[in-house]
């Protein structure tokens, strides 16, 4: 054991904001650090899910399935109308389903990461970026398994492909980001209060009313300004126009809000490690 | 010798207090407010307590130099843990400064990040991993922690079929073979049988040869005499006493013995305050003291003399079948109960009539070895609880030679001629 190779830590009551290189330095040797953590936390967390798990990947599939079989059916006998959309309705529906399912799972990863971590938490100080990191590659684990459905769709429906599809896994990075940067915002409040997670829940729903994701993009209306100034509307629209006709309509939106999850992601991240202590302090008091 | 000295110190803690809120709601909002401080850079005027905080700690001071053990007493509630969760970094001080030299190992985090449903070998990974360990440093230490948990065919089921001492087994494993420059030891030493106990004692006394330093928490006074040189003690928040283990310690058991009874000098005459009629059952005891077979009181009884312990109790109306229990712990030592007794146990229920009476447990030659013992003593009727004094304390003497006995052996010595 030499001392000079040794960490040395301080604490003190004093705001940490006060130092922001210090701050930043931490903040980049614990995204380090967490690299291999968050690793092993993914492994562990997936094997955990799919050895409790009867059906398996399955469950990937089955919600943008049964949500494209019943607006499809819906949509046939006319109870509700939906526009002309560019690639077939139940194409165009799973694709959408499974963008947006990323979206929300990478909004409530960090939360369910924070609130599963408690007692973990509570009781050894280790990089807490690496749980939010361990739920990111799970959103993206889970991707993969869907992008199995997505392929076989566009093989049967013979969905036309344009050869900005190599684009398209960079605009969906995007999507995780503003979900991302979402979740890491609400991940310390969630802990404390239970009305984080009823809230996130009960608002997602009415979200994906607001996304175009069952229906195509509307043109009149007041609803099609709240499409319109939904920030999620040009991050999934981009996406799937990127993937299948190669004509992009929301370059502008689409970079706006970007700029706004990179940069929204690295401030939360700040507040997030600001917070943090405090939430512990409070959860196992 | 200074510059030596400086170096050596692996934790350093000044002044460093800590407040905390009873109330949830209000305390849940107070961390709210933190937060809000913390980010905005204000001031958070962390040095006053706001309405319903109270001091968790205040103004603790200590240092703890390589292969130093540090053994951390005081009752519950006196923040122990706190100041623990303060030095492994996981809350921050409301005042004062702490420094860390080197990785901290909490063993206050046995099996953090178990997964039940997973197998060993995989907990092993995801909670070393979460101890700070790469997973070649893991790869390498994977069988000697297989090998001290002594789980060899257990390693590929899931946890959650494991035993309790199993599961233990494994934390601590896991734990003490990151070999961290500082372990913090909270209570845990009190898991799986007495083997295991003395596995890790062995490997504990092994890391602090290599300089690992220790901060042991326990209520057994015993474990902390034999791991820790130093000790301090800690009472509602505040700093009491530190320095030598051995003095500490016995001021703790001192302080102890005070707190309870309201003259409980090291004599063992234990009398209470009168209760009030809205906290009283009917039948109260009054007082608790021992008397020879004269009658007189003994301040100290003596081993294999005779020693009545009596029970004097207030009754306000009639009693029958009254059930007396005696339980008696050592307070050195493993603090396993050594003797208890029941008059129900040994068929013999009590009649009580009002006024006071005076309930002896007649012991004709006291069987315990000398020391200190704490006596928990009720008085019950089938189910129902009339009166319960937690800790009677006592010392028992002895004007013979002992050493070596566990209690008490009446003997006679004889020869007999056998031709």
């Amino acid at each position: 054991m030499n001392n000079q190779q040794l960490t040395k830590v301080v604490y003190t009551p004093e705001s940490k904001i006060k130092r922001p290189l210090l701050l930043f330095r931490l903040m980049w040797r614990d995204l380090l650090a967490s690299k291999e953590l968050a690793w092993q936390l993914m492994i562990r967390d997936i094997k955990a899910q799919y050895r409790q798990s009867f059906l398996g990947v399955l469950w990937a599939f089955l919600p943008p399935i049964f949500m494209a079989v019943g607006f499809t059916l819906a949509g046939e006998s006319n109870v509700i109308s939906v526009g002309k959309t560019t690639i077939p309705y139940p194409a165009y529906v799973m694709f959408s389903t499974a963008l947006w399912q990323t979206f929300i799972e990478s909004l409530n990863g960090p939360i369910q990461a924070v609130v599963s971590a408690k007692p973990m938490l509570a009781r050894v100080n280790f990089p807490r970026e690496a749980i939010i990191l361990s739920k990111l590659g799970e959103v993206g684990f889970n991707f993969c398994i869907k992008l199995i459905l997505i392929f076989g769709l566009f093989i049967w429906f013979k969905v036309p492909v344009s050869w900005t599809i190599i684009l398209a896994p960079v605009a969906l990075i995007h999507l995780v980001v503003l979900g991302t940067f979402i979740g890491v915002l609400l991940a310390p409040l969630g802990v404390l209060y239970q009305d984080v997670s009823k809230g996130v829940n009960m608002l997602s729903t009415f979200w994906l009313f607001l996304t175009p994701v069952v229906y195509p993009i509307p043109t009149e209306g007041i609803f099609s300004i709240l499409v319109k100034f939904n920030p999620v509307t040009p991050l999934l629209v981009t996406i799937r126009e990127l993937a299948t006709t190669g004509i992009l309509t929301q370059v502008t939106g689409f970079w706006i809000v970007s700029a706004i999850a990179f940069l929204g992601l690295l401030i939360t991240w700040i507040v997030f490690r600001l917070a943090m202590p405090y939430v512990i302090e409070r959860i196992s008091a | 010798m200074n510059n030596q000295l400086e170096k050596d110190l692996v934790i350093s803690v000044k002044d460093v207090s800590k407040k905390f809120c009873r109330d949830l709601k209000r305390s849940l909002f107070y961390g709210i407010q933190d937060i809000a401080s913390e980010i905005i850079g204000k001031p958070r005027q962390s040095e006053e307590l706001r309405s319903q905080e109270f001091w968790a700690l205040k103004d603790v001071s200590f240092q703890l130099k390589k292969g130093d053990a540090l053994g951390l007493v005081g009752a519950n509630g006196a923040g122990k843990s706190t100041l623990l969760r303060i030095i492994s970094g996981l809350i921050n001080p409301d005042t004062g400064v702490i420094n860390v030299t080197g990785r901290v190992a909490p063993l206050i985090a046995l099996g953090a990040g178990f997964n039940p449903i997973l197998t060993g070998r995989e907990n092993i990974y995801a909670n070393m991993s979460i101890l700070g360990l790469s997973k070649q440093e893991i790869d390498k230490n994977f069988d000697s922690v297989v090998d001290f948990a002594e789980i060899w065919d257990a390693i590929e089921a899931p946890v959650q079929t494991y035993s309790s001492g199993m599961s233990a087994r494994l934390g601590f494993a896991c734990a003490i073979h990151i070999e961290p420059e500082i372990l913090l030891v909270d209570e845990v030493l009190s898991v799986g049988d007495i083997k295991f106990k003395m596995k890790c004692h062995r490997r504990l006394a092994k890391l602090q040869e290599k300089g690992t330093a220790f901060i042991l928490v326990s209520h057994n006074s015993h474990s902390i005499l034999n791991i820790c040189n130093k000790a301090i003690y800690l009472k509602q928040g505040q700093l009491i006493m530190s320095g030598e283990a051995e003095a500490v310690v016995n001021k703790y058991e001192e302080d102890l013995a005070f707190s309870e009874g309201k003259d409980g000098r090291s004599k063992a005459i234990m009398r209470l305050r009168e209760k009030p009629s809205h906290e009283s059952s009917g039948l109260d005891i009054t007082s608790i003291f021992f008397r020879d077979e004269q009658g007189n009181i003994l301040e100290t009884p003596l081993s294999g003399k005779p020693a009545y312990l009596c029970v004097e109790c207030q009754a306000n109306q009639h009693f029958e079948d009254i059930n007396v229990g005696v339980k008696i712990r050592a307070i050195l030592g493993e603090q396993d109960v050594v003797l208890y007794l029941t008059s129900n146990n040994d068929s013999c229920l009590l009649e009580i009539t009002p006024g006071k009476t005076e309930i002896q447990l007649q012991m004709s030659q006291l069987g315990l070895s000398p020391g200190r013992y704490t006596a928990r003593i009720y008085l019950r009727q089938g189910v129902r609880s009339f009166d319960i004094i937690e800790s009677f304390r006592f010392i028992v003497e002895t004007s013979e030679i002992m050493s070596r006995c566990l209690f008490y052996q009446p003997r006679n010595w004889q020869t007999i001629k056998l031709d």
